[in-house]
């Protein structure tokens, strides 16, 4: 199948310097005269990784990287759905995530007959699963994602707060372990307009994907097995309720509703926001003091849970994929090892991201441990049994983006108070089932 | 054979292959899709026909109706405030005898920022924790912060102020290349006969500038959808489709939900909209130069 590649079992100590990871396949091979022309997500936290990866690769092979294309996500995903319907595919790697694969039709090719089983044998068996899209693994998987509460440690120490909450609330001041407990927190702490107890993010996606996840651990589910909605149900009300006392009672921003992650991320570094529900890959940043006003004074706990006992876990991984239409299939499929591999991870791990490998799980605990980095292994310790233990995908169909879009604006509706949770949520359900139904679910 | 080729549909073969290639053929295979459930992932839906089905959900579907006549009262107010800015500084301009030249490149500098930049800035100014006016608000006094980009009222008031802040220098240079042109015997002989300033401009200056403002009207009602980006940047037609207008509406569906079919009958509805205002224009540009030269 792939002549030119050679599999080569090392230790690879060499890239790791401080600690010993497990032996880890290889897949390099002579690509002289081969440029592989790539389309990849852009941004400061993505970037680093290109610019350690490709030229290592190159070097090692003698092949050459093009990136057509480097932009966010949002911007790339239109780019190929454009691509896709010039059938202009030009390139033979593209940055993609779990969420968005299963709306690319067959564009990608079936990794499953391309990398050995020895090198898929080096990545979590769950996260390949969730890259597979109708029995095809069209994705590697490059990091994973998921959220954990931040706070400022400081706001739980003081004991003039532990007296005051207690009093007004009735039990101890203590990092929340429900999110009954983070809307109490949120409003006990708010003092608008200097400071707000937390914030979530309030369009698109990120609104869509927050409510579903709070759906999930109150106890409901956005569609039953043939992909009707059932978000319309008392699970799914008292999660919409739960955005909806947070504005109210002023423990937001006003604005919240326009933020995206940037807006969530950068206002819990500059001071202002109490608790944050946050990826990993903000850490480094939180902590560090020439970017927030935070930094020294961070506490991290696993998300909170709903009234169903279900931790909220929405999750999804950042990945490559392979166009079925590259030239140069062993050289594409060596360039997404080589993006994907242990050096590759161990790079942005150490940003705070969160591996899809477990040997760079013990890794990165190892190194931070030997590092007597404190903060950052509570970080990977968290992340480590939240991705186990909580982690759950949104459904992975074709549908989900349009669907989060139907939902937004329903759900932004109730928390201005221009609809009820209860006509919001009949009214994105109906949207969703004709979504649904064009679809041919049912 | 020989008279085809010596009459004038050779000379005009060129445009017409030019604009049957450039504008036809993409309007045609546009027009088609709309009556097809043309999705950009599934390009072979492109050839299954559905009749009106586009047409007739969206004639059902209120959420359209409301963007559209969201975008008509915006390109209403903005196009009317932009004329009355930019007619004032054009006016104010024209009386300046020193460093005219200079205000006029100083005029054009919004026009330079592109509507992505715009969006960007007015996004920031009008943030309701960090934002600009927020904070000089905040020295005068106001301490709640306004909602700008949130309130329903206020969140188009927003966008519409970056639009004007954008766009307003357009009228201006139109308007003051007419007054430029104006003849001045009529002001002078009307100065003579003792009118005020107000008479002069409402007698005489202003029925020589009609054509230039109903020029300027139609370009701005074809170029004003430039404002995409800058409510894409602001709100994204949010929160809960306050700001919500065709152009967002559209890029939406087509681009991000990939429904291009439907995306395209959205657009052909809307064309209406801009044939509309444009006919409109040209109307009333023919009527104030007929009156011209009849006066």
């Amino acid at each position: 199948m792939m002549l030119r590649i050679f599999l080569s079992l090392i230790l690879a100590v060499s890239f790791f310097g401080s600690f010993s990871a497990k032996a880890e396949t290889e897949l390099w091979g002579d690509y002289s005269g081969v440029t592989l022309r790539v389309k990849l997500i852009g941004g400061g936290q993505y970037e680093g990784l290109y610019n350690e990866v490709i030229p290592w690769w190159e070097e090692n092979t003698g092949g050459k990287i093009e990136i057509v294309t480097q932009k966010n996500h949002f911007e790339l995903d239109k780019e190929i759905k454009k691509d896709i319907a010039s059938g202009n595919l030009d390139f033979c790697v593209a940055s993609n995530h779990t969420s968005f694969a299963s709306q690319y039709g067959d564009i990608y090719t079936d990794l499953n007959n391309i990398m050995p089983a020895s090198v898929l044998a080096d990545y979590t068996p769950l996260i390949l699963e969730h890259s597979t899209v109708n029995g095809r693994l069209v994705q590697m998987p490059r990091h994973s994602d998921v959220s954990n509460l931040y706070y400022q440690k400081s706001l739980y120490e003081d004991a003039d707060n532990k007296a005051n909450f207690k009093a007004k609330y009735g039990y101890d001041l203590t990092p929340p372990e429900t999110w009954d407990q983070v809307k109490d927190q949120a409003i006990f702490f708010s003092n608008p307009p200097d400071f707000y107890g937390t914030q979530y993010v309030g369009k698109e996606e990120a609104i869509a994907g927050r409510f579903y996840e709070l759906v999930i651990a109150n106890g409901g589910a956005l569609f039953d097995e043939d992909y009707r909605p059932i978000f319309n149900s008392p699970a799914g009300v008292e999660a919409l309720q739960w955005f909806i006392d947070l504005y109210n009672a002023k423990a937001v921003p006003d604005g919240v509703l326009n933020y995206l992650w940037d807006d969530t991320g950068l206002g819990f570094a500059s001071g202002t926001i109490a608790m944050n529900l946050d990826w990993a890959g903000w850490a480094g940043f939180f902590n560090d003091p020439e970017n927030s006003k935070v930094a020294g004074d961070i506490g991290l706990v696993r998300a909170p849970m709903g009234s169903g006992g279900l931790r909220t876990g929405w999750s999804g991984s950042h990945s490559f994929s392979m166009t079925e239409s590259c030239p140069d299939k062993e050289a594409a499929a060596s360039f997404l090892w080589a993006l994907t591999s242990n050096k590759a991870q161990m790079i942005e791990a150490r940003g705070g991201l969160s591996p899809t490998r477990p040997a760079i799980w013990d890794a990165i605990i190892a190194e931070k441990k030997a590092e007597g980095d404190e903060f950052m292994l509570m970080v990977f310790e968290t992340f480590k049994m939240s991705l186990a233990e909580d982690a759950f995908t949104p459904p992975l169909i074709p549908e989900w983006i349009e669907f989060t879009n139907a939902l937004y604006p329903e759900l932004q509706a109730a928390i201005l108070g221009d609809k009820s949770p209860e006509d919001a949520l009949a009214t994105a359900s109906k949207k969703a089932t004709e979504i649904m139904e064009d679809a041919g679910y049912f | 054979m020989r008279k085809f080729l010596n009459g004038p549909w050779v000379l005009l073969m060129p445009t017409l292959i030019i604009l049957t290639c450039v504008v036809l053929l993409p309007l045609l295979l546009s027009l088609w899709t709309s009556f097809t459930p043309f999705k950009l992932t599934k390009p072979d839906t492109l050839y299954r026909f559905v009749g009106f089905r586009n047409y007739e959900r969206l004639i059902g579907d209120l959420d359209f109706w409301i963007a559209f006549g969201r975008t008509v009262l915006f390109l209403a107010i903005a196009l009317n405030l932009e004329l009355v800015f930019g007619l004032g500084i054009a006016l104010l301009i024209n009386k300046i005898t020193y460093g005219q030249r200079t205000l006029r490149t100083l005029m054009m500098f919004p026009m330079m920022f592109s509507p992505i930049l715009v969006g960007f800035q007015w996004k920031y100014i009008f943030n309701d924790n960090i934002g600009l006016m927020n904070n000089f608000l905040r020295e005068f006094g106001v301490i709640q912060p306004i909602p700008w980009l949130v309130d329903g009222i206020l969140a188009n008031v927003s966008i519409m102020a970056a639009e004007i802040w954008s766009s307003t220098s357009v009228f201006a240079i139109l308007l003051l290349a007419g007054l430029l042109g104006i003849p001045k015997d009529p002001i002078e002989a009307a100065k003579v006969d003792g009118c005020n300033s107000w008479q002069v401009f409402k007698n005489i200056t202003l029925p020589f500038l009609m054509p230039f403002v109903f020029i300027a009207m139609t370009i701005r009602s074809l170029d004003v959808a430039r404002a995409y980006d800058i409510v894409q940047m602001m709100t994204g037609g949010g929160p809960a489709k306050r700001t919500e207008l065709l152009w967002t509406l559209i890029s939406r569906t087509g681009y991000v939900d990939a429904k291009m079919g439907m995306a395209n009958a959205m657009s052909y509805i809307s064309i209406f909209l801009s044939i509309a205002f444009t006919f409109f224009f040209f109307y009333k540009l023919v009527e104030a130069r007929q009156r011209l030269s009849y006066e």
